[in-house]
């Protein structure tokens, strides 16, 4: 138990943020049932809960510190999940801070998401960017192309959309992805190599 | 595709004098004259939702206020609304179980996730929905005007018809003829001399006039005292979206009626042709007309320009296309702009005297012939012109020459299968190797050379423009008992952005 997967890929393969991140080493730990793809990209001290899905091809960056991913997450590909202080918050030192992803979150194709705490049930939807002074709480939705910068934090059942990012208050938290979570279970090992799961429960 | 996209870098002179690119032209066969959407005339074709793609004929669109009775927008974000079946667990929990869980039906919104449970309608158990309208509050008063000012119209329209009997029957009248009016004699006869038209007497009855009100009821203290909740207050948007609810809060959104949408025939204002008719099932993108330009006009591109320097020569590049089944040769002109205003002040006059000409006279015009006249005349159709459009003067601020070449090319007809054809070009074209610098198809890659003006600042846009002049092969026959092809010169002023003026080396 314990058994810590080391990343044998080349170094010249991470991604170069312009940031001096201690990277050396790589701390992936894959609870059973969760179903990570090979060709996702995953860096520094990151724990995949089980029932989460990783496409190929996302990324998950924890560079500031530790990255929690709770159950039942779906993460598609292209999606950029990137723990990454803002610059007046760097160099204090005291602890790691962690960035907590809670369960039943969906991010979809090509997000890019640095917030630095995601509650549960939120689903962030395709190209949109949520900056890492934004808080997220849960049942939140923030729409195709929405792009939040400024720091916030965002209550219970927000829901951002358009281009000018309109907020409403949603009435129910958006509904968890279950078919889809089943489905993609079945079919994604078809296709694609498959991280083992390296944590007993 | 990218020219529909970018900024209008080439852009031709239509005939009324606009600049647009060629994507936005038409091209009047009849006329042998390019149109743009300031003059043809546009006239609604069909109404249609955009969303169940179903013709609405006029007349019930007009009855329903222009908007589908089946399809609603979101009145959160304006986008459409689609039904979604409501899950049925909430049924299976009442204690008659033996009654098949019944399907039940509610809109949502796919963008901002606004549903019509959000402000309480209830769910409803057919697809199309019979969803509850709501009532205008000011419906009755707004009936009543729409009958008080119907009935005005109508009594103007009686009194008008009234008129034109009276002038008929002016010098038949017996009393104009004696000089005594209507009036004097009932004058005379101790009758009221005004007569008012019966109708306008039985004026219809005027609604309600509106009173002001000197007490106003006070605001409420919590405007003042309680903060605002953004969530719970509708945007301007949203206010103007439904304009005779206006509702200021969200819990009083409700669904829009979605507004038509319709197609368009465009027709010349010269000979009322249509130069653009759509199909008319609405699912159809296809037209049955179609004269755009660009199906007949060559198509001009920049391939590749020097740096442009005031004063000096510098090479330009520029692609010639030839979209027509008829082979075509170009020539290019120099743009004369004050000359070819006194041209069309000359033709202008003519053209209003189609109607006087005599029968000869127009068959001499319409001889099949390469004569200097206008090709405007030559191709004029037997209906007379209905709206002469007085062409503008063309507005762009040409700061660059172009050495007009002295010779001509030519440019084959379009090939459709030329794209597939790797045996190379069979067309054994001579070219002035100084003009055309390479040639492929129905294409050809052709050397300018432009100055720009010497006085000109740095970073300043440069723009050139030259005359294109093409034969144009028109194809309509049966018209004057022309059999053949006809042949036309046309000419066409072609205006270039060839980008900001560098430095000297
Ligand atoms: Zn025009
Ligand atoms: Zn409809
Ligand atoms: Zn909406
Ligand atoms: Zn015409």
């Amino acid at each position: 138990m314990g058994l810590i997967l080391l990343d044998s890929l080349p170094l010249h393969r991470i991604p170069c943020y312009g940031l001096k991140i201690n990277m050396s080493r790589n701390s992936i730990k894959i609870l059973p049932g969760a179903l990570v793809c090979e060709e996702s990209k995953l860096r520094g001290d990151i724990t995949i809960g089980s029932g989460t899905i990783v496409h190929p091809r996302a990324s998950i960056i924890a560079e500031a510190g530790p990255i929690i991913i709770g159950e039942y997450c779906l993460i598609e590909e292209q999606v950029r999940i990137v723990h990454r202080l803002p610059f007046d918050q760097r160099n204090k030192e005291n602890s790691t801070p962690v960035l907590l992803i809670g369960s039943h979150n969906v991010f979809e194709v090509d997000c890019n998401v640095e917030s630095p705490k995601i509650g549960s049930n939120n689903v962030f939807e395709a190209k949109c960017f949520v900056g890492n002074r934004v808080t997220v709480s849960d049942g939140c939705i923030i729409g195709a192309g929405c792009r939040l910068t400024e720091e916030q934090t965002l209550k219970d059942k927000m829901i951002i959309y358009g281009s000018r990012c309109q907020m409403r208050e949603g009435l129910d938290k958006p509904q968890p992805q279950t078919l889809q979570i089943e489905t993609l279970t079945k079919m994604l090992p078809n296709y694609h190599h498959i991280k083992k799961s390296n944590k007993k429960n | 595709m990218s020219y529909i996209i970018t900024p209008d870098i080439v852009r031709y002179a239509c005939t009324c004098g606009l600049l647009k690119p060629i994507s936005n032209l038409y091209f009047c066969r009849y006329c042998t004259q390019l149109r743009c959407s300031f003059c043809v005339c546009h006239e609604v074709d069909t109404n249609f939702c955009g969303k169940c793609s179903e013709n609405i004929p006029s007349s019930e669109a007009r009855v329903k206020k222009n908007r589908c009775g089946n399809c609603y927008i979101c009145p959160c974000c304006e986008q459409e609304l689609s039904t979604r079946i409501a899950s049925t667990k909430t049924l299976s929990d009442t204690e008659d179980t033996k009654t098949t869980p019944k399907k039940m039906y509610y809109l949502s919104c796919q963008f901002c996730r606004w549903s019509s449970r959000d402000v309480g309608i209830p769910d409803q158990s057919t697809v199309t929905g019979g969803w509850p309208e709501r009532e205008n509050v000011h419906a009755n008063q707004l009936q009543e005007l729409v009958d008080m000012y119907k009935a005005i119209v109508l009594a103007q329209k009686q009194q008008q018809e009234k008129d034109k009997k009276k002038q008929r029957g002016k010098y038949l009248s017996y009393t104009d003829r004696t000089g005594v009016t209507a009036a004097a004699l009932r004058k005379r006869i101790g009758l009221p001399a005004e007569l008012t038209h019966p109708l306008l007497r039985s004026k219809p009855k005027e609604p309600e006039p509106a009173v002001a009100k000197t007490e106003v009821e006070k605001l409420p203290i919590e405007l003042f005292t309680e903060p605002i909740n953004l969530m719970d207050i509708t945007t301007v948007d949203q206010r103007l979206l439904q304009p005779e609810a206006q509702p200021t809060t969200v819990d009083k959104l409700f669904p829009v009626h979605k507004q038509l949408s319709i197609k368009r025939t465009l027709r010349c204002k010269s000979c009322e042709h249509n130069v653009s008719k759509p199909e008319y099932n609405p699912s159809s993108v296809k037209f049955k007309i179609q004269l755009f330009a660009y199906y007949h006009i060559p198509e001009v591109r920049i391939v590749t320009v020097e740096p442009l320097r005031a004063g000096q020569s510098c090479e330009l590049i520029l692609k010639f296309t030839n979209p027509s089944q008829h082979q075509t040769t170009i020539t290019i002109l120099e743009l004369n702009l004050e000359q070819q205003e006194v041209e069309e002040a000359e033709v202008a006059p003519s053209f209003d005297n189609m109607e006087n000409l005599s029968l000869q006279e127009k068959q001499q015009m319409s001889l099949p012939s390469m004569l200097s006249q206008p090709s405007s005349l030559m191709s004029m159709s037997t209906r007379s012109p209905t709206i002469t459009v007085k062409p503008r003067k063309i507005s762009e601020n040409v700061n660059c020459d172009v050495d007009v070449p002295s010779s001509t090319f030519i440019l084959p007809p379009r090939d459709d299968a030329a794209e597939y054809d790797d045996s190379g070009d069979t067309h054994n074209i001579q070219d002035d190797t100084k003009l055309v610098k390479w040639r492929k198809s129905n294409k050809a890659y052709v050397k300018l050379n432009v100055t720009p003006k010497e006085d000109l600042g740095l970073n300043s846009d440069v723009v050139c423009g030259f005359t294109m002049q093409h034969v144009y092969t028109n194809t309509i026959t049966g018209q004057m008992d022309k059999k053949e092809p006809q042949k036309y010169d046309h000419k066409v002023k072609v205006f270039l952005h060839l980008g900001k003026l560098v430095g000297s080396e």
